[in-house]
């Protein structure tokens, strides 16, 4: 069963990008030819990710320095909000994500009165996972359950949609890659409902060189222990 | 009496310095706090601290206040890690501010126009309008 629920156009999609430029335009080409608004926060790249975005369409805001995915992130969304966006949908630059999986977001979002709808590649599908990564994430996902108390099965998933007022409640404050946990801390702490939506999670050899290592694991456990000691 | 004299007043600093960190950093106030007033018992009490040292197995008490010290000197170390972060992300307020004045809008065609989003369905292409 298919139903409408809200045109394209209302749901902004934002990336952060660090030197992507190989595959930016694609991506934000999929996003666009979908209908949505696109947002590129170019992080100080410097192989013409920003150029390439543009190009393709997205509206493009640069970070003077290369700040991380989290501090870019943040800007997207104070940016979105500031223009009016009342949905938005957060999109890995790498061309893991799939365009056609904002339709659920969006479904599951509405349909749940929720003000956050997560993508779940592990209620979805993943394409050439490595095992070794699966293993990693499913440890995330424990972990991140027992910090938080929220009851998700995909803890480091980049695909998610948020009402203008989910946005609002958040304040990332980890510029690097613990903004991935962060967000999901604040969503708990927020109060605000959540829910999850199934998305297909397609891994190239390209996304993960890019993507995130073991020992990217132990700088994040630092980087949120070392936010909580000050103010 | 002179090297007591000289302990005191630098242990006098640390509790000084965890005094104003307090309220930026709690738990780097009350550590240093903690360890300066061990050090001053150590100092002004070097027989007890002999004895503590002792039970503890690292021998003399005058060993035991250069541990403190070196304990005092680490935390320190943290917070200036800290006061780094703390100008990170000041820097990263302004590249934000800087960022989003100065927004560019993308140079393809305008929106396409697509059905409202349904669940599922991506058989239908959207078309652009001028």
């Amino acid at each position: 069963m298919t139903t409408a629920l809200v045109p394209p156009h209302e749901a902004w999609v934002v990336f952060a990008a660090y030197n992507e430029a190989r595959v930016i335009a694609d991506v934000v080409a999929d996003v666009r030819h979908a209908g949505h608004p696109a947002v590129v926060v170019d992080d100080g790249s410097t192989d013409g990710t920003g150029a390439a975005a543009r190009e393709a369409g997205a509206t493009v805001l640069e970070h003077p320095i290369n700040l991380g995915q989290g501090a870019a992130l943040q800007t997207a969304l104070e940016y979105a909000v500031s223009a009016g966006a009342e949905f938005i949908v957060t999109f890995d630059a790498d061309g893991q994500h799939r365009a056609r999986d904002i339709p659920r977001l969006m479904e599951a979002l509405l349909r749940g009165g929720a003000d956050f709808a997560l993508g779940s590649r592990f209620l979805g599908d993943t394409l050439n996972m490595p095992s070794a990564r699966r293993r990693l994430l499913q440890a995330a996902t424990w972990f991140t359950r027992a910090t938080t108390g929220l009851r998700i099965t995909d803890s480091h998933n980049g695909l998610r949609a948020m009402t203008r007022r989910g946005a609002l409640a958040i304040r990332l404050k980890q510029n690097r890659m613990a903004h991935a946990s962060e967000i999901l801390h604040q969503i708990a702490a927020s109060g605000l409902k959540y829910v999850e939506a199934p998305v297909t999670i397609e891994y190239s050899t390209y996304s993960l060189a890019k993507g995130q290592q073991l020992g990217d694991s132990l700088s994040i456990v630092l980087d949120l222990f070392a936010r909580r000691l000050h103010r | 009496m002179i090297a007591q004299l000289i302990l005191t007043g630098l242990l006098l600093a640390a509790l000084f310095y965890a005094w104003i960190e307090y309220p930026r950093s709690p738990a780097v106030g009350l550590l240093t706090v903690l360890a300066a007033w061990a050090g001053l018992f150590f100092v002004w009490f070097p027989e007890q601290a002999t004895r503590i040292a002792a039970w503890v197995g690292i021998g003399r008490g005058v060993d035991l206040v250069i541990y403190v010290w070196i304990g005092i000197s680490l935390i320190v170390l943290l917070n200036l890690h800290l006061k780094i972060r703390a100008q990170m992300e000041l820097i990263t307020v302004l590249a934000r501010k800087i960022a989003i004045a100065g927004a560019r809008e993308g140079q393809g065609p305008p929106f396409a126009v697509a059905p409202t989003l349904t669940p599922g369905d991506d058989s239908e292409k959207p078309r652009s309008v001028p």
